[in-house]
């Protein structure tokens, strides 16, 4: 192929991402183009941008739908690579991106609503494409796509100090991630003379120390967008110095790019003796510790955004060890996948019904805020329970898919490694602590002491986003293999 | 295919969810609706019983051929629970067949299911004052998933409705516990179960990926696990040592659901914070889980690696909790306290049975299930009704001579205590005796430990029936002079009673009628893991042996 039939086929397949940069661009001049009339309602400005940005999400749907899926020789295409994890990481963004436009409906910031929505759907373009690289540069595009967004939306959703603390701290720690990262690459880089990773991944078996040490810093980099343990330490801050929805964004969409571009990077099975030796057991130890400290400190804390934080990192511990399962040859990236699947689901929905008591006027900050709250608005609470179960992995949710594939996948290789025996007993002991924590939220929904939360408001798209989440997070039950 | 297996899990489920859905506006008729779903779900067990003690076994019997130890005799499979999960491990897809039925065992569990479940709700209608119609829903909910543990014949289906069991309980605890504190009760449940039952999937996967090491595909079904099993048993390979996880890892999740004795706090607190009625549905059948798991997936699928690693600790650890729950029973003054206390006394026995590994231990420790379910839902529902009349019971006032305002109850309770300190006649007796007997063929010291209990055992029964029910004549005063007045049983409250009473007296005087239904299957067992016991056990048999020489 020539490199203008490969440029057909990339633009082709990057149709849905193009349709939504140009959609996100166009939403941002508008608030340019368009003159602030006096007469006009917030509440009507509030839905054209929404409205817009949702045709913008499902024109680009529609689009992957109608061109089908990639056949196997267009597949390898130079700078990007249309397989089944591209695919995968498209529909999760893709799926996350509704829940979240929905959300963001009525919580969106009163006077950024463009810069707002055009961010959000940038980065809905950018994972698609982090996902569909093979290559570093097209990756690292992808990357700086996603991050360059959020600073901007976690400086425009709050204005107070706290959300002045949360965008500084995360743009900080963003651009360091982000050096670790190209330093990492760029070992990558001199080692095989390529940025491709099909050949990068080819000399996995050559070179021993260099390449691991080049993977290595690389995982330090992406260990920061999945929040995985010693890069951790932004998220109780950023998560409670943000609005609802963009708590929920950060806990889901930075993880999908993080694992996704994981998966890309090293790939599957293709990791030599050498490499695998250095790589498995830092992967290993960074599940366990992630595992380890994101439920200890969730359990210490009072305040629902900063437990969240926490139990969203205690996730990323569970996520690694598929991994690591992933390369091992253990098992397929379906198990990331649906455990992503489910973990939208079940945490967007968790932070949706949360959105419907902030839209309402009230609190949500603290544990307590949400005493008694079934008695105030039962849908939502139904809606939290469901969310609630399905992160504690109990049976009728596809949280406990989720969790039982990571624990098979875990468990599979018993007999060539003992310690995969010890991975899934840890796993098993964090989850237990975890439902504690979730059993707290849970019991204090139902206590019967006066309630704070308000009453009356009903906001459909919110409503529709929890209805979605819980609905989906049941039928996954009966139905894993559509997960 | 068999109809009366889904059934059985689906009329009580779909009734909970038509409860559920048509609101509180119907009061009346959605309990008795609740009451007939029980009565169609206990027919049904009944029903399924008559199906499995008519069926022919499906074994050949030829020897040398290795034949699976679990063998349902009724079954339901079909290729809609065909399981697919969308990863692939070790290159094969996952794709495992579930599938239901019904042997011996599980159809006795079944039969306990139906009966208790359905006299609990029944009960239900005079002891429950708020939300009566969900309150039946929930327990609809537990006796359908209670259904789908003992009738699933795989580890997975059998582990979504182990764990499934929790949601409704947790909320009956959470949200109808009357007693000190039942939100963080129902926490400690919670908590306390999931700890055993998480770490329990590990163990469960790996059985399941353990015929790989043969080359053959990962499977859940339990009668093809148990072949492997058999054979690995049969041709002497000796199952590696990683194999010891797995069954530690079992026996966690199972001990801790029998309330094996460090783990048994949750017990005790569970019991006493939650209403009598609700706790008597949790000590009767949900209690049992955690044997009908060890009978059903340790035994046949680990035998090896059961005898050598933890038989022995595990037998101790049942001797152990026989004498401390009845010595604790015995100091104690809450009456909930005490049949708590006494409920994991008596569980004990089970163990003892089911960890001496031979036939009579298998077959008594089956028996026993059914009977400690019969008695202990008896005693929770007399101590219901009793604290219904005179508010929480304490044994701490003496006299106060219940047996003169309620003979009816006095008789029954009487009756009960008795069955429960094992009178020869009644069931308690059969069920302890094999149990020990068994034992005895393993280890005596252990079986000498155990009959203090049974002593200690008639003592605390005797006890409670003393400080109630006797002491004195005539209508009682209480503290501030005046009458106490109180009504007998009426015959909605003594009908279970008696009901379950006459069982109870049927399965003692004709024990081998009620053990014919699964003896076979506790046999069959047996003669898998005898042999592997008295490999490990080097001394076993060495006591029946001089016994029974002149």
């Amino acid at each position: 192929m020539d490199l203008i039939q490969i440029t057909k086929a990339t633009v082709g397949h990057l149709t849905p991402e193009i349709v939504l940069l140009i959609g996100g661009t166009l939403i941002m001049c508008a608030s340019v183009l368009t003159r602030k009339s006096e007469r006009e309602d917030l509440h009507v400005e509030r839905s054209n941008y929404a409205f817009v940005s949702l045709i913008c999400l499902l024109v680009a749907m529609a689009t992957r739908y109608w061109q089908g899926v990639p056949t196997v020789i267009q597949t390898d295409l130079g700078a990007f690579r249309f397989d089944a994890s591209a695919l995968a990481a498209e529909r999760l963004t893709f799926l996350g991106g509704l829940i979240l436009i929905l959300m963001s409906w009525s919580t969106a910031p009163k006077g950024r609503l463009a810069e707002y929505y055009g961010c959000l759907l940038i980065i809905l373009a950018a994972i698609p494409i982090v996902g569909a690289s093979n290559d570093l540069v097209t990756m690292f595009l992808g990357l700086e796509l996603v991050s360059i967004p959020t600073y901007i939306l976690l400086g425009i959703v709050k204005t107070d100090n706290s959300g002045a603390e949360a965008s500084l701290k995360y743009f900080l720690l963003s651009a360091f991630a982000s050096c670790f990262f190209l330093l990492g690459v760029s070992y990558l880089y001199g080692f095989c003379g390529s940025t491709n990773l099909a050949v990068i991944q080819a000399s996995f078996g050559e070179g021993k120390r260099l390449m691991a040490l080049g993977l290595l810093l690389a995982i330090c980099g992406l260990s920061f967008r999945i929040t995985a343990v010693p890069f951790h330490f932004y998220a109780p801050d950023v998560f409670e110095g943000t609005s609802v929805t963009m708590a929920g964004a950060m806990s889901y969409l930075p993880k999908v790019a993080g694992f996704v571009a994981l998966i890309r990077l090293i790939g599957t099975g293709t990791l030599s003796a050498g490499s695998s030796s250095v790589v498995i057991p830092v992967l290993l130890g960074c599940a366990a510790l992630t595992m380890c400290v994101g439920n200890i400190l969730a359990v210490a804390q009072n305040n629902l955004r900063r437990m969240m934080a926490y139990s969203s990192v205690a996730h990323t511990g569970y996520l690694l060890l598929a991994f690591v399962a992933l390369i091992r040859q253990d098992a397929s990236p379906g198990v990331m996948f649906s455990y992503l699947a489910a973990y939208a689901a079940m945490t967007l929905g968790l932070f949706a019904c949360l959105g419907e008591i902030e839209a309402a006027g009230g609190k949500s900050h603290l544990i307590g805020d949400l005493a008694g709250m079934f008695h105030r608005r039962p849908a939502a609470s139904i809606g939290l329970t469901v969310a609630l179960i399905s992160l504690i992995g109990l049976p009728l949710t596809a949280g406990f898919w989720a969790k039982f594939m990571v624990f098979v996948g875990t468990v599979a290789d018993r007999r060539v490694d003992s310690m995969s025996m010890l991975m899934g007993a840890l796993m098993a002991i964090n989850a237990v602590i975890a439902a504690g924590y979730y059993w707290r939220i849970l019991s204090t929904l139902y206590s019967k002491n006066e309630s704070n939360v308000p009453l009356r408001v009903f906001r459909p798209s919110l409503f529709f986003a929890y209805t979605i989440c819980t609905v989906l997070t049941i039928l996954w039950f009966f139905v894993p293999s559509a997960m | 295919m068999n109809l009366m297996i889904p059934l059985l899990i689906l009329v009580p489920l779909a009734s909970a969810l038509v409860i559920f859905f048509s609101g509180p506006r119907a009061n009346k008729g959605l309990v008795a609706f609740g009451i007939l779903a029980a009565l169609l779900t206990m027919l049904l067990s009944i029903g399924l019983c008559f199906q499995v003690y008519q069926a022919p076994s499906s074994l050949t019997g030829v020897p040398g051929v290795v034949e699976p130890t679990i063998e349902p005799k009724v079954t339901f499979v079909s290729e809609t629970l065909r399981f697919v999960l969308p990863i692939s491990v070790g290159g094969h897809p996952i794709d495992w067949q579930l599938s239901f039925g019904a042997d011996g065992i599980s159809a006795l569990m079944v039969l306990l299911t139906g009966i208790i479940g359905f006299f609990t709700i029944w009960l239900a209608q005079s002891q429950i004052k708020n939300r009566i119609e969900t309150y039946i829903a929930l327990l609809l909910v537990t006796i359908s998933m209670l259904m789908g543990v003992f009738l699933s014949t795989d580890l997975v289906s059998f582990y979504i409705y182990f764990e499934a069991v929790l949601i409704p309980l947790i909320l009956l605890i959470h949200g109808w516990g009357d007693g000190k504190n039942p939100q963080a009760a129902s926490k400690r449940f919670l908590l306390f179960t999931l700890a055993g039952s998480i770490p329990m999937v590990v163990g469960l996967i790996s059985l399941a990926m353990s015929p790989q090491v043969h080359g053959q595909p990962s499977t859940v079904s339990f009668s093809e696990l148990s072949r492997i099993a058999s054979q690995a048993v049969a041709s002497g390979i000796p199952i590696g040592s990683k194999d010891s996880w797995a069954v530690w890892l079992l026996l966690l999740g199972f001990g801790i659901k029998l309330a094996i004795l460090p783990l048994h706090t949750w017990l005790p607190m569970t019991y006493a914070a939650a209403h009598p009625n609700t706790t008597s549905l949790i000590a009767s059948v949900v209690a049992k889980l955690g044997l009908y798991g060890i009978l059903r997936i340790v035994i046949p699928l680990t035998p090896v690696a059961l005898s050598i690693e933890a038989q022995m600790v595990i037998g101790t650890l049942g001797a152990i909790v026989i004498v401390y729950g009845a010595l604790i029973a015995l100091s104690k003054d809450n009456l909930r306290e005490v049949l708590a206390f006494s409920s994991l006394s008596h569980v004990g026995f089970i163990t003892l049975g089911l960890m001496s590994l031979t036939r009579e231990g298998l077959g008594g420790a089956a028996l026993q299930m059914f009977n400690h379910g019969l008695i202990t839902a008896a005693m929770f529902w007399i101590l219901s009704m009793l604290e219904q009349r005179h508010g929480p019971i304490s044994l701490k006032s003496q006299d106060r001579g219940l047996a003169a305002q309620y003979p009816k109850l006095a008789v029954l309770l009487v009756f009960f205590t008795l069955a429960g300190a094992g009178l020869p006649g009644l069931n308690g007796f059969v069920g302890e005796l094999l149990t020990m007997s068994g034992m005895m063929r393993v280890c005596g010291t252990l079986v000498a430990i155990a009959v203090l209990g049974t002593v200690l055992g008639a003592w605390y029964g005797l006890r409670i029936v003393q400080r109630l029910l006797f002491g004195s004549d005539g209508p009682r005063i209480d503290a501030h002079g005046r009458a106490l007045a109180g009504t007998d049983l009426q015959w909605k409250e003594w009908l279970p009673l008696v009901c379950v009473g006459l069982l109870c007296l049927y399965i003692g005087l004709f024990p081998m009628r009620t053990m014919k239904l699964f003896q076979p299957d506790t046999d069959r067992l047996a003669r898998l893991v005898e042999p592997v016991s008295k490999q490990t056990h080097r001394d076993m048999d060495t006591l029946a042996v001089q016994s029974t020489n002149p």
